[in-house]
């Protein structure tokens, strides 16, 4: 598989640290990222911590389509993170609002709050999805310096990419 | 002593959260919970109103991510009964397959979110593994780890060969072997039983007036289950024990659910063994004529119900659920009465709240004439683990010794 | 069906007004409409007096001048008893049950927010399902409102404090 063998040069370059973050999903594409934490896909042996607070992580894994309440509260976390960072967009409903697009209290896809970087299709995403799309962003990031404040940074926001479902 | 509340935010410390708990305490102990809840809403029953019935049934698949099977059947089955539709019984019994399946995976996802809550890490390891087999049972089965698309209006919409079907039991096999290894757990790991004992209590009487559903109330004795006494799908033709128990407390709940587990188990060989051949869908009119249809339907975290009103059109004219957990919700402030701010946490984990069925987030704000703190939920669990560690409540010990066991 | 009939005769008998409008529709469920001046009464006797102790909820309905209410009741040996009653859209009182049945608040607020329902005797409360700042007077599951009202009353981004 080569999408693995590439991550583990990247961990080793350094390991991403993520903050999930739930705009009003139904909790299936949150089930499915803590499911890449279990044994069977183990993100965390490729050094992807899952961290508390935005203010140490350096991409944002979101999952459902923004309800009006909880849109300030994502910006919020957004504004707290630190430069360089990355949104990934997990499931149909983080792309694009997915079945829940015109209903009263959602606003539709993350991207109309934040910037994306990597959009994540799946209903819900699975596993092996999301860590391709993790790693799809970690690669189109290869040779960027991520610790430095960069311009860059703002670059590498507009690139978007799309997740294919069986890594 | 002084009151104090305690927000907890569901992100970080220092955003401005809206409220969802707002607990008052005496110290240490808890004296009035309040509820703010609303997160998740999203408008679904709104939106069902301008969707159609089929529309409907992927759309309702989505409101939880967990039941999803539960909401699409409970609605499939009250337009069926306006519209007089008979699904055939092979349908029926796959519904009912599918159904037990999600209960399985649902009852581990809790096993293991309930040991993560308080430090038993192993735990949700171990059963997030074992969460895997079924989810790859439903996988092959449906075509997708959850929202299977199992159901349409009249019946569902995929058949199982043979070969399938007996698959099952193996897989089966597997998941009882593991399951007795749970229940030995929770029935005889003392630092399991002492960390859940006692918290989280709900009498029997309390459970009854605040309508606590599912295995929240059969662990306070509330001897409902609607797959007994409201027969839907196939329960009917099948045998299977009502799980109750009489703790009261979390450590109930615990067991009602390693134990309705074992139930699950027997109701898929008994499906496997028993289902008919025939059709798996009966054609359904497009526009639904007038009339109205309660369905119930008992999801893992409880009684599900849906309302149905058609209209003679395409669309219907109302569509009303009431999850499990909403029910459920209720019952929380009795429970966290007199209990410790540490058992917030698994207290409310052991409803299984799904509030995307309902709407999220809990927060417990303090304030008081001379404190004001804001606590994260992570923070809150990490605290809940620390207090009980002060307290002699390690489970360090049986974390070590267990991924020893899983490293052999 | 003896049981569902065996219901329908208790009430009928008790409340002689319900002859006409109680159905049962199949094993287990029975429909019944009353008018708003007597629904307590009948309400109270189901389960009270009739073991309906469970209330599995209460649904709202926007039926042009009226607002009506069902509210589903469920026994123990799983029949369910749906009473329905409708109040004019232009005062759309009702009584609160939760003297009965604690956990109904819920399902009263959530009548409260989205049809714009008054229910008398609610206890206080944080509403339910929508944020603080959800502008007056706009009920989402009323027929005549659309999302785009929500717009209109300039509800947008800065506004939802609560989120």
């Amino acid at each position: 598989m080569k999408f693995m063998k590439k991550l583990v040069t990247w961990a080793r370059i350094k390991s991403p640290w993520i903050i999930h973050f739930n705009t009003g999903a139904c909790n299936a594409c949150d089930i499915e990222i803590v499911a890449a934490l279990t044994p069977r896909f183990d993100i965390e042996r490729f050094g992807i911590l899952l961290k508390g607070t935005p203010r140490h992580a350096d991409v944002l894994v979101c999952s459902g389509p923004v309800t009006r309440q909880i849109e300030d509260r994502l910006v919020r976390i957004y504004e707290q993170m630190p430069e360089p960072k990355f949104v990934v967009a997990t499931g149909t409903c983080a792309c694009s609002g997915g079945v829940f697009a015109g209903c009263y209290n959602v606003k539709g896809g993350i991207d109309t709050v934040i910037p994306v970087s990597v959009y994540i299709p799946g209903c819900p995403a699975s596993p092996a999805a999301i860590i391709d799309g993790v790693v799809k962003l970690l690669t189109t990031l290869e040779g960027k310096k991520l610790l430095a404040a960069e311009p860059a940074a703002g670059e590498a926001s507009s690139e978007t990419t799309e997740a294919q479902p069986n890594g | 002593m002084a009151r104090v509340k305690i927000p907890i935010g569901p992100q970080h410390p220092a955003l401005k959260e809206p409220e969802s708990f707002r607990i008052t305490l005496s110290g240490e102990r808890i004296v009035e919970t309040d509820m703010r809840l609303g997160y998740n809403h999203r408008g679904v029953e709104k939106a069902a109103e301008e969707r159609t019935y089929v529309q409907d049934v992927y759309l309702l698949e989505r409101v939880c991510g967990i039941c999803s099977h539960s909401h699409s059947t409970c609605f499939a089955q009250a337009v069926e009964e306006i519209a007089g539709l008979v699904v055939p019984p092979r349908a029926q019994y796959i519904r009912t397959l599918i159904a037990e399946l999600e209960r399985i995976h649902s009852h581990l996802l809790w096993l293991g979110v309930a040991g993560h809550e308080v430090g038993f890490d192993t735990l949700l390891m171990y059963s997030w593994r074992d969460r895997e087999v079924v989810m790859d049972t439903l996988a092959s089965l449906s075509g997708n780890r959850v929202n299977y698309g199992m159901n349409t209006i009249g019946g569902v919409r995929r058949d199982f060969t043979r070969e399938q079907l007996d698959g099952l039991l193996k897989v089966m096999d597997v998941l009882e072997e593991r399951t007795k290894y749970y229940i030995e757990v929770a029935t005889q790991e003392t630092t399991l039983i002492n960390r859940l004992s006692g918290v989280g209590s709900l009498s029997h009487e309390d459970a009854v007036s605040l309508g606590a559903v599912g295995p929240t109330g059969r662990a306070s004795s509330v001897d409902r289950d609607v797959r007994r006494d409201d027969p839907y799908a196939a329960y009917k033709d099948l045998s299977f024990k009502v799980i109750t128990d009489t703790h009261n407390d979390v450590y109930g709940r615990t067991l009602v659910r390693v134990l309705e587990l074992m139930e699950s188990y027997k109701i898929i060989r008994q499906i496997v063994a028993q289902i008919p051949d025939g059709p798996v869908t009966v054609k359904a009119p497009r526009k639904i004529p007038a009339g109205e249809a309660v369905s119930r339907y008992e999801a893992p975290r409880g009684e599900d119900v849906h309302f149905v009103k058609a209209n003679g059109t395409d669309k219907p004219e109302r569509v009303k659920v009431r999850a499990p957990t909403l029910a459920n919700l209720h019952s929380v402030s009795k429970m966290l009465e007199n209990n410790n701010l540490a058992d917030v946490p698994i207290t409310l984990a052991a409803i299984d709240p799904c509030f995307s069925c309902t709407d999220r987030m809990i927060r417990v704000r303090e304030v008081s004439g001379t404190k004001s703190e804001i606590l994260s939920w992570e923070s809150l669990r990490l605290f809940g683990i620390g207090w009980y560690l002060e307290r002699g409540v390690d489970f360090s010990a049986l974390n070590a010794r267990l991924t020893r066991l899983e490293k052999k | 069906m003896a049981n569902e009939e065996t219901i329908r005769q208790e009430l009928t008998a008790k409340f002689p007004f319900m002859a006409d409008t109680i159905v049962v529709k199949r094993e287990r469920r029975i429909f019944a409409e009353v008018p708003a001046e007597r629904f307590m009464e009948v309400f109270e006797h189901a389960a009270v007096r009739m073991g309906f102790l469970n209330l599995c909820t209460i649904t709202g309905l926007d039926e042009g001048e009226n607002l009506a209410f069902f509210y589903h009741l469920a026994r123990n040996d799983g029949t369910m008893l749906n009473i329905k009653m409708a109040v004019p859209k232009t005062k759309p009182v009702i009584k609160t049950v939760s003297g009965l049945f604690p956990g109904g608040v819920i399902y009263e607020r959530e009548l409260v927010d989205l049809f714009g329902a008054v229910v008398e005797g609610l206890p206080p409360g944080e509403r339910y399902p929508l944020p603080d700042n959800w502008p007056a007077g706009q009920y989402p599951l009323r027929k005549d409102w659309k999302p785009e009202m929500l717009d209109r009353a300039g509800f947008s981004k800065g506004d939802m404090n609560n989120g």
